[in-house]
């Protein structure tokens, strides 16, 4: 047990598995009383279970710490007011939210469904929304407080089959970015994790998939991290720690990748290669200059590929 | 008037003023057939009109051009397939979308109401995909296609009082560059524009929070003080649909007056590696020395009024 975040009042939702689990370990190992909240649905976010958010704060209380457990849904502007309200109940105020909940509805954007789209940005940029509102009341009154959110590699770079989920993650990241903005003034800060983790969600995403990306070319997000590591969930929760703690009050607006023992500084989309002239571009004229200026060595992330018979 | 389209039919969302009509315009004197989308609701999406489409139809069709109008609101799956359909009824078939349809409900993190909030992911991210997925179903029937979305800076590097259209706008370049590899296979290409103009979307911007993001500490290039026509983008737009761009997927530009950037994706700027898990008192001395250090606050704190 450390003390490096005594007396703090944290919420993390979707801590009753994986990623969130290991942020509401350590939190509390670290002294924070948290809010251990999840719905306990399954990773297509249907049906509901208050176990896995009880065995959480079961671990948590046997280990000496301090937490309560929460079922509300972070998917409606309520279930984030209701959640952010079980931390000023039971604890009496408020510093920290981490906003790890989330579901998977993999599908090629030609058969996606409009269910499919609709859970995942609800779940997912809705409830990233709902709880940050809730407690950006709570920090700008109080002029202190941290908001960590999740976003993805497959929202930075694209993975196949996840328009839905990337849509979702890389509107987190944007969000994080602009709410930095809007609260740094009042001594708040905001920060997002790209976590690289082995979990219960990745485990869904089935060995034909990976297969096809390999095998047509196509670049996965996995293209950015070549070393084999250790992809442990339990990892990303040092860096949160840290980044929510009085140590890191100057640290706003940024997006962290986090995979095993390794973590990134990611940088914001730069201007590699510019072209420019007086007045407006005639389609013409960018056809002859393109490929030698902006176009060289551009790669397509997914070539085309011959019909199949 | 120039050749690059001829023969193709395209599809632009929120082309009755702006940048969609710039767009339209540019297409369809390339001699695409052009369908302007356009609900013409307020700003804030209030309201509707079928003006502003009509008239981008008859300034093509004055040029000696081919369009029609179509007033289908786009953030709902119906819209997104009643106006994929209506390319294929009116031009039997389909080989460009540009979505370039959004609205702008800026508040404070602190206020925004889940209305806001809703409308502006609403319109702008769905509408992207309703359209997208439709289009993408003809796309891999016949192993070609375009898509053009609209992302923003606002997204991408965060701008006060946008949560609600940041995380639309960098929603919609994730979006862009999963599509771009579920359709490239298939020979079809999706790329995105974050576009500076001068709109009417930019002129709603209160002087007041202008003059706050310029007092905060600059944390990114300021953008060079220039006229910013909303036309200027859709040569680029145009040139991105055309054949010759067959090879171009899964990117982002930036495009203004006569700029067009190339962005990258996102990189690792520093890293700290080791074998197994970070414990605290190392990421608490690492972190500062080499993770963080000397990055800058984009609003640091101020003192209470």
């Amino acid at each position: 047990m450390g003390d490096l975040l005594k007396d703090k009042v944290a919420v993390v939702t979707g801590s009753g598995r994986g990623i969130g689990r290991g942020i509401a370990l350590l939190l509390a190992s670290e002294g924070a009383k948290v809010v251990v909240n999840d719905l306990g649905g399954s990773v297509d976010g249907d049906g509901d279970s208050s176990t896995p958010a009880d065995e959480v704060v079961n671990e948590i209380k046997a280990a000496g710490g301090d937490a309560v457990a929460n079922y509300d849904s972070v998917a409606t502007m309520d279930g984030g007011e209701n959640i952010i309200k079980a931390a000023l109940d039971s604890f009496g105020k408020l510093d920290i939210v981490v906003a790890v909940a989330g579901i998977l509805r993999d599908r090629m954007l030609f058969n996606m469904t409009e269910e499919e789209w609709d859970a995942v940005i609800s779940v997912h940029l809705k409830g990233t929304f709902t709880v940050s509102k809730a407690a950006s009341i709570v920090f700008r009154q109080q002029r202190s407080g941290r908001i960590i959110t999740f976003s993805s590699t497959s929202g930075l770079y694209g993975n196949s089959g996840q328009a839905n989920y990337g849509a979702a993650k890389d509107g987190i990241a944007g969000f994080t970015r602009a709410i930095a903005r809007d609260l740094g003034r009042y001594g708040v800060t905001v920060n997002s994790i790209s976590p690289g983790a082995d979990s219960r969600m990745t485990q869904t995403v089935p060995q034909s998939a990976r297969d096809i990306r390999a095998a047509s070319g196509m670049q996965g997000a996995s293209a950015v991290t070549p070393l084999q590591l250790n992809r442990d969930p339990e990892d990303v929760a040092p860096m949160v720690a840290w980044l929510v703690s009085d140590e890191a009050e100057n640290v706003n607006g940024h997006v962290f990748h986090c995979q095993g023992g390794q973590i990134s500084l990611m940088n914001n989309p730069a201007e590699e290669r510019t072209l420019r002239k007086n007045g407006r571009w005639s389609v013409e004229e960018i056809d002859a200059m393109f490929s030698g200026t902006l176009g060289m060595d551009m790669v397509n992330p997914s070539p085309p590929q011959p019909p199949k018979e | 008037m120039a050749n690059y389209l001829d023969g193709k039919v395209a599809i632009v969302t929120g082309a009755g003023r702006g940048i969609g009509a710039g767009v339209a315009k540019a297409l369809a004197g390339e001699g695409a057939k052009v369908i302007v989308n356009d609900i013409g609701a307020a700003l804030d999406g209030e309201g509707s009109s079928n003006t502003p489409a009509e008239e981008v139809v008859d300034l093509i069709k004055t040029a000696g051009g081919e369009a029609i109008a179509n007033y289908t609101d786009i953030s709902t799956m119906e819209g997104g397939e009643n106006i994929v359909q209506s390319a294929v009824d009116t031009y039997g078939k389909l080989d460009i979308v540009v979505t370039v349809a959004g609205i702008l409900r800026d508040r404070m993190i602190f206020n925004m109401t889940e209305q806001e909030w809703d409308d502006v992911i609403r319109v702008h991210l769905k509408g992207t995909f309703t359209v997208c997925k439709h289009a993408s179903i003809l796309y891999r029937q016949q192993r070609s296609g375009r898509i053009v979305t609209f992302a923003s800076e606002s997204g991408l590097m965060g701008n006060t009082g946008q949560g609600n259209y940041a995380a639309a706008k960098n929603g919609i370049a994730g979006f862009t560059k999963v599509a771009a590899k579920d359709l490239g296979r298939y020979g079809a290409t999706a790329n995105s524009i974050c576009p500076r103009a001068d709109t009417r979307m930019t002129q709603s911007v209160p002087d007041a929070a202008r003059q706050m993001r310029e007092d905060r500490p600059q944390d990114r290039e300021e953008a060079p003080k220039m006229e910013m026509n909303p036309d200027d983008i859709g040569p680029f737009v145009a040139y991105l649909s055309t054949d010759q761009a067959a090879n171009i997927n899964g990117q982002t530009f930036l495009v203004y007056g006569g700029v067009i950037t190339k962005l990258s994706l996102p990189r690792r700027e520093r890293t700290i590696f080791k074998q197994g898990r970070w414990t605290l008192d190392e990421l608490k001395e690492l972190a500062p020395q080499h993770l963080t250090q000397g990055l800058v606050n984009p609003s640091p704190p101020q003192a209470p009024r």
